[in-house]
């Protein structure tokens, strides 16, 4: 044994450093060409398919020749990209990727005239009532805010913030419960079997499919008005399952990575599949779950001043009844906007304070 | 005690992990099996417990025959059938203590286990098993923060909670620095011999092997190549296995000062 220790491996010679350093390969010329065809294509369906108005002048010698801005400007992002991609030797599939993004944005933008109406908002913001607006929400009405109640209610507007909080605790702690629940069914990882796992992943992509403002106004068809508009229960229904969506999406991609060592030695310890879970995955998820929930308390606060527009309970109520009589003044409209900044503020550093805490 | 007859495994994807194999390891052994990487030992150690399924023969364990295809059989069966890791396999983020009590899993109720509640007699005997690994005083750390060699004592502890009759080890010092994987090792052999435990182990280091182990199993191919006493496995017997002439790599440490009987 000795003696295979004292055999060394000869080390062939090496090159002197600094000296014969590898370059990034040079792409190959043909497909850059294809791209650069492939661009002009492009290019000249969206001159064809153009519908604008804004012409450029471009003077050549004596005579001078008007082309489509757009298209123009177009084609000269994509043959920009192709150069760039060029010098930097990107690999052709690579420059195929930088292409298509242009492309496409080209496209979709085009398609709702970005750039057109963009040109028209200098001209919005002068013209009609814009002025007004900004003076009203940069001058809020605070003595609203703190002192008036709810019109034609004995509810200070005041109270409304906390409904919406408390709102918002409910949905949180409910709907991630259940979001816990379903991630662990909808993760081949944890689940009972693929066709559980699969059956639960459709389930939340239906789930998920469905907006907040959507879920608040089926839960308020189905459950009917209150005393008191729509109510918080419906608001609360639509902002659990909303919560529900986000997750078991979230989560079930978080157990999906999971290391699996510790499942197989709960596997070998002989633990049934519900301690499996509840000894290996769930510790092994739960940072990411109380981020998660932290993030989703986060979004009901958001979330229920835009329910308010189906008329839900809480500050959302109380906002859009003031949009609706923004008329007689943007002072009170101002007041909730920046209390509503205030108070996301406030829940954000908690969950912040809440995170290091924890984890 | 387990029993190979004629034991295949032919895994879904077509590859054939093991073939042929007669193996009978009796009570109380302490048997290492070497071989190079994809010789089909971690197979040969997986078809025991039932991780991965055998598809052709026999393979019991005591008077149980391994049953890939009843869970609840298999998870009685795992339940005497102790399993170590290469990379320990704790979980990181709960308590030493509690991945100990993993190993209670298959005696407590499953309600019991959900809400954390372990009972007096769990708690008991996973403090017996820490204090037989030494690091009973860690108990309350989180095992992420433990050194490697310490993280593999959490391992083993875990399976002595099982009260297990036979330990199973898949590269358990590989992940170790030398003087750690000789202690930790010694430790796993101290106790088997104390406790009458019938020991399975894989290995990269043929030094380890004659060292610790009373029997020397060599794979090569998913084949047994080799079976004998440690004192057999001579340097030309392993060549043969290896199909190469053993070499100062295939050691851990060559010239080992740390013995087994150092405490941990």
């Amino acid at each position: 044994m000795s003696a295979a220790l004292s055999e060394r491996p000869v080390t062939e010679p090496r090159p002197e450093p600094g000296t014969d350093r590898p370059s990034p390969p040079k792409p190959a010329l043909a497909p850059y060409l294809g791209l650069v065809l492939l661009a002009a294509a492009a290019a000249s369906f969206f001159i064809w398919n153009w519908e604008g108005q804004a012409v450029l002048f471009l003077p050549l010698g004596d005579t001078v020749l008007w082309a489509p801005r757009d298209p123009l400007l177009g084609l000269g992002a994509m043959m920009l990209i192709l150069v760039l991609c060029w010098r930097l030797r990107v690999s052709p599939m690579g420059a195929f990727g930088g292409l298509a993004i242009v492309v496409i944005t080209y496209w979709a933008g085009s398609n709702i005239h970005f750039i057109d109406r963009i040109a028209e908002v200098p001209r919005r913001l002068t013209g009609g009532n814009t002025r007004d607006q900004l003076v009203g929400y940069f001058n809020p009405d605070w003595s609203y805010l703190l002192f008036q109640n709810v019109a034609g209610t004995s509810r200070p507007i005041w109270g409304e913030w906390l409904i919406t909080l408390c709102m918002a605790v409910v949905a949180t702690i409910i709907g991630c419960f259940i979001g816990l629940l379903l991630a662990m069914l909808a993760s081949p990882v944890s689940s009972l079997n693929t066709g559980t796992s699969q059956t639960v992943k459709a389930i939340n992509s239906v789930v998920r499919s469905i907006p907040d403002v959507g879920w608040a106004l089926l839960f308020a068809a189905f459950l009917g008005g209150t005393a008191y508009g729509l109510g918080a229960l419906a608001a609360v229904l639509a902002l659990i399952m909303f919560n529900i969506g986000i997750v078991a999406k979230l989560l079930g991609e978080s157990i999906d990575a999971i290391h699996p060592g510790p499942l197989e030695a709960a596997d070998a310890a002989g633990a049934t599949l519900v301690q499996r879970d509840r000894v290996a995955v769930l510790p092994a998820v739960m940072p990411s779950f109380i981020s998660y929930s932290l993030y989703v308390f986060e979004l009901n606060i958001r979330a229920s001043a835009a329910l308010g527009v189906v008329g839900v309970a809480g500050i959302g109520g109380e906002l859009s009844r003031q949009i609706g009589r923004m008329s007689q003044g943007y002072e009170n409209v101002g007041a909730i906007l920046w209390a509503l900044v205030l108070v996301v503020l406030m829940v954000d550093l908690l969950s912040l304070w809440i995170r290091r805490r924890l984890l | 005690m387990i029993k190979f007859e004629d034991v295949e495994v032919v895994y879904p994807n077509g590859f054939r992990g093991l073939s042929g194999i007669n193996l009978e390891i009796h009570q109380g052994e302490f048997v290492a099996i070497i071989g190079l990487s994809g010789a089909g030992k971690s197979t040969l150690i997986r078809a025991v417990n039932g991780l991965v399924p055998y598809t052709h023969g026999t393979l019991s364990v005591g008077e149980t025959v391994v049953d890939p295809k009843n869970k609840s059989k298999l998870r009685k069966l795992r339940s005497k059938v102790g399993m170590i890791f290469q990379q320990f396999n704790n979980v990181g983020r709960i308590t030493v203590l509690n991945n100990v009590l993993i190993g209670r899993s298959a005696f407590t109720p499953t309600w019991r286990s959900l809400i954390g509640w372990y009972g007096h007699q769990d708690k008991e005997v996973a403090f017996q098993s820490l204090e037989r690994v030494g690091i009973v005083e860690k108990a309350y750390n989180r095992a992420a923060a433990l050194s490697g060699g310490q993280q593999q004592r959490v391992a083993i502890a875990r399976v002595l909670a099982q009260d297990p009759e036979v330990i199973l080890a898949d590269e358990p010092v590989a992940s170790l620095d030398p003087p750690t994987a000789r202690k930790v090792l010694g430790d796993l052999r101290t106790i088997q011999r104390d406790l009458g435990i019938t020991c399975v182990v894989n290995m990269h280091h043929l030094d380890l092997a004659r060292d610790y182990a009373d029997r020397i199993i060599g794979m090569r191919d998913g084949k047994v190549v080799f079976d004998g006493p440690t004192a057999e496995a001579t340097d030309s017997v392993i060549a043969e296995v290896y199909q190469r002439e053993v070499s100062a790599g295939d050691q851990l440490a060559p010239e080992a000062e740390v013995s087994s009987k150092e405490p941990g």
